[in-house]
């Protein structure tokens, strides 16, 4: 690996724990990130000159810290409050003190580097920001990118973040046993909410924003590490590498949108969609959050896909049971639309329309509700009443690739109309 | 420690109606919040406020003149009736402490800041 590969792959897997390290000696989120990235940049400088050092997270750390300890001698210089003196001896004896292996950190200071990024007092697109930079190192352009907003926008809001942290005092500790499993609840919606931006709909096609989803799928794991039995992780984990398996299938070489009875299943990650079933299977029994059970059941759903190994293969039957559970833990407009794509692979599209009835009020703008109307009325036979409802479908889409897909399939219906 | 002030809201009822024993659940949350507080950090002060229909404000008009009005800031359904001055370890202790209190109020925790540069005599 040349230098700058060993730096890139130090800092994807030891940025979490090289912050969560620093901030247990110092507590100070104001400074550690902005130390840590100088120490990225020296390293980017000085390794391919120097050499790569023994142990790059090490040599990161000593230097990360090294800054912090200046910019904390800084501060007391122009306060000068806190006499030079004791600061000087602070820092020479932080100093002398052993380097630091991150090898060694107790694994609990990542667990609370993850809580405190999402600390229900944060609003959630302020606490997937945070987590995404913060506990797995993405770059704040790649975050900005994935979220939709300008770079500025995303700098700005993870500033705000971070100085609501310190100003409301938001602690760095893992909460008591009785507070954790709520608290785990958020780590997951945080997560979950970071995954789904990947996969939203922006103004134009865009592939990168799927790989970047990718990275809440790090910050699961990184959670799951250290709460290794919890439900609400674990069926989460598992929801998102199914739905993250088919990523390469999704589209096509000229950048079409391919929907889930089209794909090619060679294309689909097996190795995620094994890992997924294996988290399923081994999911703790104890009695779990509606979170939790939620994520499982959208996961049982994901994972009869998966496991189909054609598209008519698919066992409908007890898709349509799993939505019946998750409909009645949570009637939205979304999870009902859902279920009722379901009924009607199940018990045919005249069924599935019936389910459509009452969704409309629920979604005035949504473009996913005429064009699955759209779809099951072409294939119950009414093409006039299928084109009028991707006619709709397609003027409210906002996203490049799924509209293309609606057009094309309108054109689709337009000549058994004569 | 930090320190914060929390903000106690609710919509204005008749509290001159209630009964005894409603009256004494609002002051067994009060106890245990303060039990909490004195347990876990300090408690440096308190008040509950008259109704918000009781309230005086004085805010800047367009031409730079003080203008003094009936009433609160906003007209809300709900309006600030009292707060406590508490010292407490973190935003946590802060929640726990004020989820203590009547489940009929909206409590705000507003971290007290200091401002550079200037000492109260």
């Amino acid at each position: 690996m040349t230098p700058d590969e060993v730096l890139a792959r130090t800092v994807r897997e030891e940025w979490g724990r090289l912050v969560a390290l620093l901030l247990a000696q110092f507590r100070r989120l104001d400074l550690v990130e902005d130390a840590l990235a100088d120490a990225v940049e020296a390293a980017a400088r000085t390794w391919p000159r120097d050499g790569v050092p023994d142990r790059p997270p090490a040599w990161l750390m000593t230097a990360a810290r090294r800054r912090v300890l200046d910019r904390l001698r800084a501060e007391a210089m122009a306060a000068r409050k806190v006499p030079v003196l004791v600061v000087d001896a602070r820092s020479a004896a932080a100093a002398a003190a052993p380097m630091a292996d991150p090898g060694d950190l107790v694994e609990d200071d990542r667990l609370r580097l993850v809580l405190m990024c999402c600390h229900p007092a944060l609003a959630p697109e302020v606490a997937s920001a945070l987590a995404l930079r913060l506990v797995v190192g993405v770059p704040t352009p790649d975050i900005a990118r994935l979220f939709l907003v300008p770079e500025p926008t995303m700098a700005a809001r993870l500033t705000r973040g971070k100085r609501k942290i310190v100003t409301a005092g938001i602690p760095y500790a893992v909460p008591d046993a009785a507070d954790l499993p709520g608290r785990l609840d958020s780590v997951a919606q945080t997560a979950y909410l970071a995954f789904t931006a990947g996969y939203a709909p922006g103004s134009g096609p865009d592939l990168v924003r799927t790989e970047l989803a990718g990275e809440a799928v790090r910050l699961v794991r990184v959670t799951l590490a250290q709460c290794p039995d919890e439900p609400v992780l674990q069926a989460l984990l598992a929801l998102l590498l199914l739905q993250h398996s088919r990523r390469d299938a999704r589209v096509d070489d000229v950048g079409r949108l391919v929907l889930l009875p089209d794909q090619d299943r060679s294309r689909w990650h097996h190795d995620e969609v094994a890992e997924a079933l294996s988290l399923l299977t081994r999911m703790s029994p104890r009695a779990t959050s509606s979170h939790a059970e939620s994520y499982r059941l959208q996961a049982l759903v994901a994972a009869e896909h998966a496991t189909a190994t054609t598209a008519s293969d698919t066992r409908w039957d007890l898709i349509c049971g799993y939505y019946d559970q998750l409909v009645a833990l949570n009637p939205s407009p979304a999870v009902r639309l859902a279920a009722a794509v379901a009924l009607a692979e199940r018990d045919g599209p005249r069924a599935g329309l019936a389910a459509l009835d009452d969704l409309d009020a629920a979604l005035p703008h949504s473009h996913r509700l005429p064009a699955v109307r759209g779809e099951l009325l072409a294939r119950a036979g009414e093409h006039a009443a299928a084109i009028e409802a991707l006619e709709v479908a397609i003027a409210r889409c906002a996203n490049d690739v799924e509209r293309e897909h609606l057009t094309r399939r309108r054109d689709e219906l337009r000549p058994a109309r004569e | 420690m930090k320190r914060y002030v929390i903000l106690i809201a609710y919509e204005p009822w008749d509290w001159s109606s209630a009964t005894p024993a409603v009256r004494q659940g609002y002051f067994d949350a009060h106890d245990a919040f303060q039990h909490y507080v004195d347990e876990h950090g300090e408690h440096l002060g308190s008040a509950a406020l008259g109704d918000a229909d009781t309230a005086t404000t004085v805010r800047t008009g367009a031409g730079g003149e003080r203008v003094v009005t009936d009433g609160p800031f906003a007209e809300l359904a709900e309006q600030v009736g009292g707060y406590y001055d508490v010292e407490l370890p973190d935003l946590d202790a802060a929640i726990t402490a004020a989820r203590l209190l009547p489940s009929a109020y909206t409590v705000e925790i507003r971290p007290v800041i200091r401002i550079e540069g200037y000492d109260p005599q």
